[in-house]
């Protein structure tokens, strides 16, 4: 199967030490991955990275078999899109005027009922008409979701769409986000601080210092080593995480 | 929405129409002689006419400006554009120079507004790119620089000059005629067509601009452009009516209000409405209080501000609850 989204030993810096070293990583089509490692480990530099707002100093990015540099940018924000941690929305858009500017790079034709469908995917239909600033936390996250799907993208590159979220809505975003994948066949590639969570994934990537750490399916991944190395937190008693 | 829409073209053609007819003497289109024809023509109709432009020119950079600086705040003045014009007509006008003639302050403000956007986009300049931030941050410190400068002239300066520099800096639209007309709807008509047809790079960058990125833009392109567009119409706008007040802030404010914040929807309601108000405030400032005149840039805050304010107390608007 062809990954849609491949990282062959990237490096990047923002000017000083190297944030991002070697880095390889390869997300499969219609998969949950997720980033984990401490905080300035580099996991927002990677998503930055493998959407071109940022360019890697060496290495090569693939975005479904050809160069990401290759692709004009109407065309990459059809195939891929980025979602910042914290996007400030200073002007009263609404939930339909937000998700309405998801459809820029699509064709002149595409049609205002993937706008409708989008909503319902995210379940705001009944916000529709209110201001996106008026939201709660986890209503506007799945808002800009919804933006992010009608662009059209295969590929979802998410900064820590559950911080600031209660457990109700972390669980109900994951949920979400399984559905969307299940349905639509995307992918999802996103950073999160929350182990729990990250054992619901498909996948998960422990970066530390820039380099991956450890990569595969979270139960073989995560473990109490992992945990002490990457995090230096000594658990004597690691929970099992119950299936989700 | 629709129906918003509608009821505001409809007002502003009313208060167009109405505006034209009423006056020091109230003339009946229907009986025309030739003295009123004459004072339609050549008085009322240019006046008229640099109203709508001034007023679409303002009301148009506020909500281009707003979005560009991701802040509700901004006017069109906010760069210091208003200040640089503000000096050099303000000194044009007390050291009473006219060496163009009738031309000779808008010229001046427009070269001054276009000095001042020039600074400002250099300053505002970092290593490519167009920093909001920073062009937020220079525009305010060259305004303070400029207004300190015409202060320093106005207060070394006799009483008449003075007079006539502070009825311009109020926003004046008396000493319209028809000479500059053409220009004013060349060079705002082309800052309005450049921010319409930009409009999807405005929505855009009012979300940043790595998701501004992440939907196939360049902002920085996207923010230059723009940045023209401003320039060009605040700086003609400037340049015909002096400093109008509230226009620029606060209509896209009440666009937005009433028929919502996609920018295809909010230029060009803001150019109509901003249109609208400044044509009703010149009628009111020429007609109240007879025979003297009001400026229109003080009418158009003295109404629009109780007006915002009450649409402020009865719905959020600015983002707040």
């Amino acid at each position: 199967m062809m990954a849609c989204l491949e990282l062959k030993n990237i490096r990047f810096s923002y000017g000083g030490a190297q944030s991002v070293k070697d880095f390889s990583l390869s997300a499969g089509k219609g998969g949950l991955t997720g980033l984990i490692g401490p905080n300035g480990a580099g996991k927002s530099t990677v998503l930055k990275l493998a959407c071109g707002i940022l360019k890697p100093a060496g290495g090569e990015i693939k975005l479904f078999g050809k160069d990401l540099k290759d692709y004009p940018p109407k065309e990459r924000a059809k195939l891929v899109s980025y979602l910042p941690q914290l996007i400030d929305v200073n002007i009263p858009f609404t939930v339909r005027e937000l998700i309405g500017i998801g459809l820029y790079p699509r064709d002149a034709k595409a049609s205002p009922h993937e706008t409708d469908e989008a909503m319902e995917a995210v379940g705001l239909r009944g916000k529709r008409d209110s201001p996106v600033m008026e939201l709660s936390a986890g209503e506007r996250r799945r808002a800009f979701i919804a933006m992010s799907l009608v662009q059209g993208s295969s590929l979802l590159l998410l900064d820590e769409p559950l911080a600031n979220l209660d457990l109700k809505y972390q669980i109900g975003l994951v949920r979400l986000l399984r559905k969307i994948i299940e349905e639509r066949g995307i992918s999802v590639v996103m950073a999160l601080h929350d182990i729990n969570t990250a054992f619901s994934l498909h996948s998960v990537c422990v970066i530390k210092d820039g380099c991956m750490y450890a990569h595969g399916a979270p139960r073989q991944t995560i473990t109490k080593d992992v945990l002490k190395e990457v995090f230096e937190v000594d658990w004597e008693n690691f929970p099992t995480p119950a299936a989700p | 929405m629709k129906k918003n829409i509608v009821l505001m073209i409809i007002a502003v053609s009313a208060a167009t129409l109405f505006s034209l007819f009423a006056g020091r003497n109230f003339i009946n289109p229907f009986s025309l002689d030739d003295i009123s024809g004459k004072i339609l023509f050549s008085v009322r109709l240019p006046r008229v006419l640099t109203s709508l432009l001034v007023g679409s020119a303002l009301g148009t950079s506020g909500a281009v400006l707003q979005g560009v600086l991701r802040n509700p705040l901004a006017d069109p003045y906010i760069l210091g554009i208003s200040s640089g014009a503000a000096l050099f007509a303000g000194a044009g006008l007390i050291i009473g120079s006219a060496f163009l003639g009738p031309l000779t302050v808008p010229l001046l403000a427009f070269a001054g507004a276009c000095l001042t956007c020039a600074i400002v986009g250099v300053l505002g300049y970092r290593r490519g790119i167009l920093l909001p931030e920073r062009l937020l941050l220079a525009g305010l410190g060259l305004g303070f620089l400029f207004t300190a400068i015409l202060m320093l002239i106005m207060s070394l300066s006799s009483a008449y000059g003075t007079r006539r520099a502070l009825l311009w800096i109020f926003g004046d639209l008396s000493m319209s005629d028809w000479s500059l007309i053409p220009y004013g709807f060349l060079l705002a008509g082309s800052g309005l067509t450049l921010a319409i047809a930009r409009r999807k790079g405005l929505n855009a960058l009012i979300l940043g601009d790595e998701v501004a990125f992440s939907l196939g833009f360049s902002p920085s392109r996207e923010r230059l452009l723009l940045f023209a567009s401003v320039s060009l119409m605040t700086a003609t706008a400037i340049s015909l009516g002096g400093v109008v007040g509230f226009v620029g802030l606060l209509i896209p404010h009440i666009v937005r209000f009433l028929a919502g914040s996609d920018a295809k929807v909010l230029l060009p309601l803001s150019a109509i409405s901003g249109a609208g108000i400044l044509v009703i405030a010149d009628t009111v400032g020429r007609t109240v209080v007879f025979p003297s005149e009001l400026p229109a840039g003080v009418i158009t805050s003295i109404v629009g501000a109780p007006y915002f304010l009450y649409l402020l107390r009865k719905k959020s608007m600015l983002g707040m609850r």
